[in-house]
């Protein structure tokens, strides 16, 4: 069974009353709101996601809701609750979905320690994936969504996650977030694709989401080998190319891009080392999103 | 009156640290800190040194079998060079000195 099975209707209930439980490649999310902002979101993006009613194991429990104060009518916010604790401040009504994205992105950045885990979007071809990690404001999601747009599929665009037994990226295909201009960069670029609605001055500016393509969704078990590591830079005019880098350079921008390598010790080294031995690694600058997916296009063929 | 005898350097334990060189770029992993370091080209040339030195070496001694691995001269300034780089090791934990 899909989000998309349940109607409108069905989805609001599940998602105000037992929660709906959403599997995103390995990870299941129990869900809860009554916000319409979410119900709206996950009924746009996360359509073709599988579900099931069943109890049973959620990794994660979380619930975004309004609080049941005076700040219900009174600049209403948004509380995001994860088993039953409250890791953020609040934030303005208007910005739940966004909340309950960021909030499942620290879940599994806080929790899922079994995964070697980076800073990084992923997008896989022919079964090598293409590792970008940087961090925010180098373009990173935008050239993520260029590419799952042109061919590539999306295994994250926030979050890379290593299997430490076999090196191999686990997907983790959820909705990519578009900052600012990325929005009507990815609007022109691809005029089919589903975008949420923006949501206007966050602590990262305006941010809409796009949904994943089905196929990514559908192949979200499907795990890759690390093809390359590419560390990306946006800039205005600037022609795409890009610039070899050295593995053992390739290695410390990985490690810089790290959330848990120091977890994992000497054996969280030993893995990283293994994926850079099966990697080329780059710089690449970009200032043109079809110009930037022709280069990686190239690369992979 | 014998003037004291140089500390001998020694790499940490080899459980206390991980390391690969790719392309003569060489990394280390530090257990005790978690971090790793990305050694330069002096700096993985010693590293390498004292990894292979069981007994650990003098500065003179390290300063020495570099000179002639690269036919620098191992005049005063490059000695200090090496004493350099030992020294940034023994902050990073990556090697110690004898304790006299």
């Amino acid at each position: 069974m899909i989000v998309a099975d349940l109607s409108y209707r069905e989805l609001e209930q599940r998602l105000a009353g037992p929660g709906l439980r959403l599997r995103t490649g390995p990870l299941v999310s129990l869900i809860r709101s009554r916000l319409p902002a979410v119900v709206r979101g996950i009924s746009l993006l996360y359509a073709e996601y599988p579900t099931d009613d069943a109890g049973g194991f959620a990794d994660f429990r979380v619930q975004v809701d309004r609080p049941r104060n005076l700040r219900r009518w009174l600049q209403p916010q948004a509380h995001f609750f994860s088993d039953g604790s409250v890791p953020f401040k609040p934030l303005p009504l208007d910005q739940a979905f966004p909340m309950l994205e960021w909030g499942l992105n620290w879940c599994v950045s806080s929790h899922c320690h079994q995964y070697l885990m980076f800073h990084a979007a992923v997008v896989e071809k022919s079964g090598r994936a293409l590792i970008l990690p940087a961090p925010p404001g180098s373009g990173k999601s935008t050239l993520c969504a260029g590419l799952v747009n042109r061919g590539w599929r999306l295994l994250s665009d926030e979050l890379a996650l290593i299997e430490t037994g076999s090196g191999r990226v686990v997907p983790l295909p959820r909705p990519v977030s578009l900052k600012n201009a990325s929005i009507d960069v990815i609007r022109v670029f691809a005029p089919g694709v589903a975008i949420s609605r923006p949501v206007h001055d966050t602590a990262k500016g305006s941010v809409a989401h796009m949904r994943a393509p089905s196929d990514s969704v559908g192949r979200a078990l499907e795990t890759a080998r690390p093809g390359w590591i590419v560390i990306p830079r946006y800039e205005a005019g600037l022609a795409a190319a890009l610039i070899p880098l050295s593995r053992a350079r390739g290695l410390m921008r990985m490690a810089d891009n790290a959330f848990n390598y120091s977890v994992h010790g000497r054996g969280g080294y030993q893995v990283l080392a293994q994926i850079i031995d099966q990697c080329s690694c780059y710089e690449f600058g970009y200032g043109d999103l079809e110009e930037a997916a022709a280069v990686f296009n190239d690369l992979a063929a | 009156m014998f003037p004291s005898p140089q500390p001998r350097w020694h790499a940490l334990p080899a459980d206390a640290f991980a390391w690969r060189e790719w392309d003569g770029e060489i990394v280390v992993f530090n257990q005790k800190t978690g971090s790793t370091h990305l050694l330069g080209d002096l700096a993985g040339e010693v590293f390498r040194h004292l990894v292979a030195a069981d007994r650990g070496a003098t500065v003179d001694a390290l300063a020495a079998g570099l000179a002639d691995d690269s036919v620098a001269p191992c005049d005063e300034a490059w000695t200090r060079s090496v004493a350099e780089v030992l020294s940034e090791f023994a902050r990073l934990g990556l090697a110690q000195p004898d304790t006299p």
